[in-house]
């Protein structure tokens, strides 16, 4: 059982993220970028290289400045969405990284450094993205 | 001397084997395999910046002296085709295709009330038409180019692949579910055609990468929000990330121009001058009232009677997309023309809130 969110549930979704070859294709393959996620003052850092994602580790608000881009939405929003991808073996169609970002007044994705060629980076490697957390469906996940 | 199978005995020319490039080239594969950026060694890697190649040798082989011209390349100077990330670009595209026969979950796709399916079919039509310009304008610059300049050719040979499938997705999507193609829009006599009148490499990247696949990219997502199935949902996501790289294509190479070319600074703010119109006009199906954001705006809505919610919708994203637009082109090295009145894109914001 892993607490959402944390480095240990984000490491567990990397485990079975990078050990499911189905991810590499289908619109997954290489991705290269450095995302962030705020999650109830939480700051989270994910790094993916290549058909990998190499690292999950903690931060603060000033790692978000150097990310390419980050993901950020109420806490009740992030756990409304774990919820979701669990209860449906992935995300249902209100419930996608994308259709969330869209969905809301201000997106989900922004950056600090405002270039739109790294913020664009969440549209790119969109599909990895929702591969990854569609592949926490496998752990199980406990709220605070 | 060596002996043919009937016996006779015959003279080798071996004088080829001392017509070489550069020898002794030992690329190693990197953590990503043997890309073309592990293969950028040595003269390998160096493009010139002004190319004499019309002969069609591979940059790097030992020439032909008394070969003759094959390709009428208009594009041999390195600034008007370069960018600095082309090599990543090309092999990314490489490994995220997908099929769009069997990445789509087809069988997702239900029977939907009649004026949400006509819509489908009026977006799809019109998406199908669009995506033969975006096809057909880079593979004609292919031909343009000189093969000294094979990185970016890659690219766009790519990008053909990518617009192909999308060409085909978006017409199999008109046919699964029980309505078909409509009328054509225009769309390709248009703006979105005249991309291809363009005479100059940049002039067709800023209209066709920068401005009019950045606002495709953002209608791409937008069709993902809208999606009534999981195979919608699917096909626009995946064609939104294919679009990505296009948009970043152009923006890279709009930056590489602006460092390496200044004195052609003022000639590409008119390009995007041009471009800029573009996301006004009707080729923008978030741009004004026209069949495809009318279509858009049912899609969004869940029917007719929902219009004016898909309407604010469209007018929420349209804002966004022209958001987006304006940091690509500050991006790119061209922000001055959001700061001295010149670009209308900022009022054009407003008048979408
Ligand atoms: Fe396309
Ligand atoms: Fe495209």
């Amino acid at each position: 059982m892993a607490l959402f969110p944390s480095v240990d549930w984000f490491d567990e979704v990397r485990n079975v993220f990078n050990a499911d070859d189905r991810y590499r294709g289908a619109g997954g393959g290489y991705c290269n970028c450095v995302a962030g996620f705020r999650i109830a003052e939480k700051v989270f850092v994910l790094t993916f290289d290549g058909f990998e994602c190499s690292a999950a580790a903690e931060g603060d608000d000033g790692t978000l400045d150097d990310v390419d881009f980050y993901l950020e939405m109420p806490a009740e929003a992030w756990r409304d969405m774990v919820a979701n991808i669990a209860a449906n073996d992935g995300a249902d169609l209100h419930h996608t990284l994308n259709t969330l970002d869209l969905d809301r007044e201000d997106g989900l994705a922004t950056s600090k450094h405002g270039d739109q060629v790294r913020e664009d980076l969440f549209f790119r490697y969109n599909q990895t993205l929702q591969f990854f957390f569609d592949a926490s469906a496998l752990v199980e996940t406990e709220f605070p | 001397m060596s002996e043919a199978a009937n016996g006779a005995e015959r003279e080798l020319d071996l004088g080829w084997m001392d017509r070489t490039g550069p020898w002794e080239t030992r690329a190693e594969p990197g953590k990503y395999g043997l890309t073309i950026a592990d293969i950028s060694i040595g003269d390998y890697g160096d493009a010139p910046e002004v190319s004499d190649n019309l002969t069609g040798r591979a940059r790097g082989a030992a020439a032909r002296p008394a070969s003759y011209r094959i390709g009428a390349y208009a594009v041999r100077s390195k600034n008007e085709i370069w960018l600095d990330n082309a090599s990543f670009l090309y092999e990314e595209a490489l490994q995220r295709q997908w099929s769009s026969a069997t990445d789509v979950p087809w069988h997702t796709i239900e029977p939907l009330p009649d004026d949400v399916e006509q819509a489908e079919c009026q977006l799809a039509t019109f998406l199908t038409e669009v995506e033969f310009v975006a096809g057909d304008v880079p593979a004609r610059w292919v031909s343009l180019t000189t093969p000294d300049f094979y990185e970016p050719r890659q690219v766009l040979l790519a990008q053909v692949m990518d617009e192909s499938r999308h060409m085909d997705v978006f017409r199999k999507r008109a046919l699964a579910n029980g309505g078909g193609l409509m009328q054509a829009t225009g769309a390709t006599s248009g703006f979105v055609g005249s991309i291809d009148l363009s005479r100059d490499f940049t002039e067709m990247s800023s209209r066709l990468h920068v401005s009019g696949e950045g606002a495709v990219l953002t209608l791409f997502r937008m069709g993902e929000l809208m999606a009534q199935n999981e195979a919608e949902k699917v096909i626009y996501r995946l064609c939104a990330q294919d679009e990505a790289r296009h948009v970043a294509f152009g923006v890279m190479h709009l930056r590489y121009m602006s460092e390496t070319a200044p004195e052609r600074r003022e000639e590409i703010h008119c390009y995007l001058d041009e471009a800029e119109g573009g996301l006004i006009g009707a080729a923008n199906p978030v741009g004004q009232l026209t069949p495809t954001s009318e279509s858009m705006a049912i899609i969004l809505g869940g029917g007719k009677e929902n219009f004016d919610d898909g309407m604010n919708k469209i007018i929420a994203i349209r804002r966004r997309q022209l958001q987006e637009y304006r940091k690509r082109v500050i991006s790119a090295g061209f922000g001055e023309r959001f700061e001295n009145g010149r670009s209308r894109v900022a009022q054009m914001i407003e008048e979408a809130a």
